[in-house]
């Protein structure tokens, strides 16, 4: 594929809010390891969610980035990309002081989400079904529409180029940015706000502890190794802005990384009879397609940003599908380990760390190989519960990144 | 670059299953509307949509592939598989990495959502059925479509809501160009769904009986349901098989008003660049457009805005204008996806589907409007609008085949242009 230089990246993560406190938070638990899970007050419903163990972002208040003005309607994953895009805008020297540096019309957005606002679906299903469906409130309706809460970041930014969402599960963000390549390659946009958010709710809480796969409170936690009894839930959000290396430099960016390949493929599962599949061979392919497309060998990544989750059976698929591609052990990482899953926001959370690593945070935690001297590939990996596969390269920008 | 075919039409509508029912009806200006009969609607004071009858998802599907998907993915998959058996593609030409599938949607598996909130709302976690959770995910429209056909490619879902259509077969056809994919089965699947019409009742959308478009005396939507699938394939796959080609895919025009989430921009500039997006995007100009497939919701502000646009686009050419909501309904994620499944039987039989219950000219609507009764006319080019909630503009071209210029060179023309 043709390059795409990172010229930016906003987040809200349960670690902080903006790259720079995301990258110090992230340096200090590499190198102090704390539970991100336990030991806080939930923001959910204790009537509706007995005792949950998830990481959250606690000290997230969107009226600190946004104002008090027009948030009244928006709910929880709208305000985390509303933030999101202003930190992103503000990081690549898109926007200053609310001033666009760059037409409007040049800036589009692709944003995955896995599940949406549940927040808002369940809010609409409670006045609908328990109370009357005349007393639905016009304006917090859309956001139970699946690309509300991306549609909004273009109208908060006056982004005037496509704005698209993408729905895949744990791959969306990841495929986001095929989304955005097409774009960027058909000349529709100069820029893109790639990336996408996950909201807790405690719908979606209480979805995953009805499947039995949190590990919660007894449950051991513990993504990539075969011991590990469940995954904790997170939430978060993030974008990248990629443009062509070309454009960056013609507008005087500074950019963080470039991101040089990227793959996908489908596996379905042999019973007519199963649905959930987690598959080792669409992850190989999808690797192979990415490495083909960065012109890489395998040999050549220094490190994987893996989605590892902290299901056995899942993290043993996805790790035979990393290991299939190469004869040498890879050195894989697992983020979720300290923020847990994000669903559709898991692949750009991930490749945030990919950022940091460049930028100098210490490699943590990893559960296979080593990181041996300095990161110049990082292969980001996400699997879907469905059978679908994503994979994504960023490549270090020798003496262009700066150190935060 | 390639260009881009399409070589088969699947369609799951409250006018029919199938392209040639659902034409049949569309061209004789059928309606498609009746009393929901899916939810109570009394409430609400409206109790009329396109609603699909009498699909039964067995008749398209294993059993289990029925037990394993909703509503709305067992629309697509219907669809797909019409849409393949037209295409004449053989089953080893279907599966494999080189078939890729996008499918649009606006609220998805918007029943099992709404059947597993409603079961905790009422009666708490113990209620939800586990066993049904994993089939709730809007992901899983594409893979139940992908697993149908053994497709291994790159499976997609965008919920572009309104635009959901134009977006997949837009993004299926620049795989295609790109080389990517060989094959795309692409369109959307909508249903009809108790939350989602209360929103619109809510938002003062939706007419009473019927939908107007175009119409002075228009009172809103109409909500419908069903799904368009079409098949896309490389102009270099469709030779070797020797396929059936029904039109090429022209020009997508993409851009997002950023002004509102409901309602359109006054002077539609999103709109208005998309249309003129994907008219350059063809290599073509405004003069060569032989029709318009409206938007065209029967809601006040989108028809208002949408004649502005089209007035702006082709300047003093009155180019034949309909809407198909007036038949079909607003069928959400679905809408454009059905509306190119028309457009593509306009680019075959030169036949423009009519506006129905046309009766009082607006000054505000000033288009040349295909008013109650299908008209004959050249169908070379044609416009396909959608022009979405959250602001989402999403505009496609098709063609006769061969009428546009090459790919590559229409590309590198609209570069040098300039165009937005």
């Amino acid at each position: 594929m043709t390059p795409f230089a990172i010229t930016g990246v906003g987040l809200v993560n349960p670690l902080g809010v903006g790259y720079p406190e995301f990258v110090s938070e992230l340096s200090a638990w590499a190198n102090a390891p704390r539970d991100l899970f336990a030991g806080h007050d939930s923001l959910l419903d204790p009537a509706k969610v007995d005792a949950p163990m998830a990481a959250e972002c606690l000290s997230f208040d969107a009226k600190q980035y946004l104002g008090d003005k027009g948030l009244r309607n928006h709910d929880r994953l709208t305000k985390l990309l509303l933030v999101c895009g202003k930190l992103t805008l503000e990081d690549a020297g898109l926007k200053e002081a609310g001033t666009h540096r760059l037409s409007p019309e040049r800036i589009g957005v692709c944003s995955a989400t896995a599940y949406g606002s549940l927040e808002a679906v369940t809010e609409a299903v409670q006045i609908t079904e328990l109370e009357d469906p005349r007393f639905l409130n016009p304006n917090r309706f859309p956001n139970t529409v699946m690309n509300s809460s991306a549609a909004y970041v273009s109208i908060w930014e006056d982004l005037r180029a496509p704005n698209v969402t993408v729905v895949d599960g744990n791959c969306g963000s990841l495929d986001a940015v095929l989304s955005a390549e097409t774009h960027l390659l058909n000349e529709r946009a100069d820029v893109f706000l790639v990336g996408g958010g996950e909201a807790l709710s405690e719908a979606l809480y209480v979805a995953f502890r009805k499947l039995n796969v949190l590990a919660d409170h007894a449950r051991t936690f513990a993504p990539g190794h075969a011991h590990s009894q469940g995954m904790r839930l997170g939430e978060g959000a993030a974008y990248l802005s990629i443009e062509k290396a070309a454009f960056a430099r013609s507008r005087g960016a500074r950019v963080r990384a470039e991101i040089i390949g990227y793959g996908n493929a489908f596996d379905a599962p042999e019973s007519e009879a199963r649905l959930v599949h987690v598959s080792s061979d669409a992850l190989t392919r999808a690797i192979d397609m990415a490495l083909r497309d960065a012109d890489l060998s395998a040999d050549q990544i220094d490190v994987v940003a893996s989605g590892l989750c902290g299901v056995a059976d899942f993290d043993r698929r996805e790790l035979a599908g990393i290991n299939a591609v190469s004869q040498r052990e890879l050195a894989v990482a697992a983020p979720k380990v300290i923020y847990g899953e994000t669903f559709g926001a898991g692949g750009v959370l991930a490749s945030a760390c990919a950022l940091a690593w460049f930028d100098g945070v210490p490699v943590a935690p990893l559960v296979q190989g080593q990181v041996d001297g300095p990161i110049r590939h990082v292969l980001v990996t996400a699997v879907g519960y469905y059978g679908n596969a994503s994979a994504l390269i960023l490549r270090r920008v020798s003496g262009l990144t700066e150190r935060i | 670059m390639a260009r881009v075919f399409v070589t088969g039409l699947g369609v799951v509508s409250s006018l029919g299953f199938g392209r040639d029912e659902y034409w049949r009806n569309v061209v004789a200006g059928h309606s498609g509307f009746s009393t929901i009969a899916g939810f109570d609607a009394t409430a609400l004071e409206r109790t009329v949509a396109g609603e699909v009858r009498g699909f039964v998802a067995r008749d398209f599907m294993t059993a289990a592939e029925a037990r394993r998907m909703g509503r709305c993915s067992a629309f697509a998959l219907a669809a797909a598989r019409m849409a393949v058996e037209e295409s004449g593609l053989r089953a080893e030409q279907v599966r494999g990495e080189r078939t890729t599938v996008v499918i649009g949607t606006t609220m998805g598996e918007a029943d099992v959502v709404g059947e597993l909130e409603d079961a905790w709302v009422r009666g708490g976690a113990d209620a939800v059925l586990a066993r049904k959770l994993p089939l709730c995910g809007s992901t899983l429209l594409p893979i139940h479509v992908a697993r149908a056909f053994g497709a291994r490619g790159m499976v997609q879902t965008l919920p572009a809501a309104c635009a959901a259509g134009n977006y997949a077969i837009g993004f299926g056809a620049d795989l295609i160009r790109m080389g990517r994919a060989d094959v795309v089965l692409c369109g959307a699947s909508e249903l009809l769904q108790k939350i989602q019409f209360a929103g619109f009742v809510r938002l003062g959308a939706v007419a009473p009986e019927r939908c107007q478009p175009f119409d002075k005396n228009r009172r809103g939507l109409i909500v419908g349901e069903g799904a368009g699938i079409l098949v896309l394939e490389s102009e270099a796959h469709a030779v070797r098989r020797n396929a059936n080609v029904l039109a090429e895919v022209g020009g997508c025009g993409l851009a997002c008003d950023a002004h509102h989430i409901t309602r359109p921009h006054p002077e539609g500039t999103g709109s208005l660049l998309a249309m003129r997006e994907a008219i350059a995007r063809s290599g073509v100009t405004a003069d060569e457009i032989d029709f318009v497939n409206a938007h065209g919701t029967g809601t006040v502000a989108n028809d208002r805005i949408e004649s502005l646009v089209i007035g702006e686009v082709f300047g003093g050419r009155r180019v034949p204008v309909s809407s198909m909501k007036g038949m079909l309904g607003h069928c959400m994620g679905a809408a454009s996806a059905l509306e190119a499944v028309a457009c593509v039987l306009t680019v075959q039989t030169g036949i423009y589907p009519p506006t129905v219950a046309y009766e009082t000219p607006d000054p505000e609507c000033d288009v040349n409007l295909v008013a109650n009764n299908a008209q004959r006319g050249p169908a070379e080019i044609v416009l396909n609008n959608s022009l979405a909630f959250g602001g989402y503009d999403a505009v496609m071209a098709f063609a006769k085949p061969g009428r546009l210029p090459d790919p590559s060179a229409r590309y590198r023309e609209f570069q040098a242009s300039g165009a937005e």
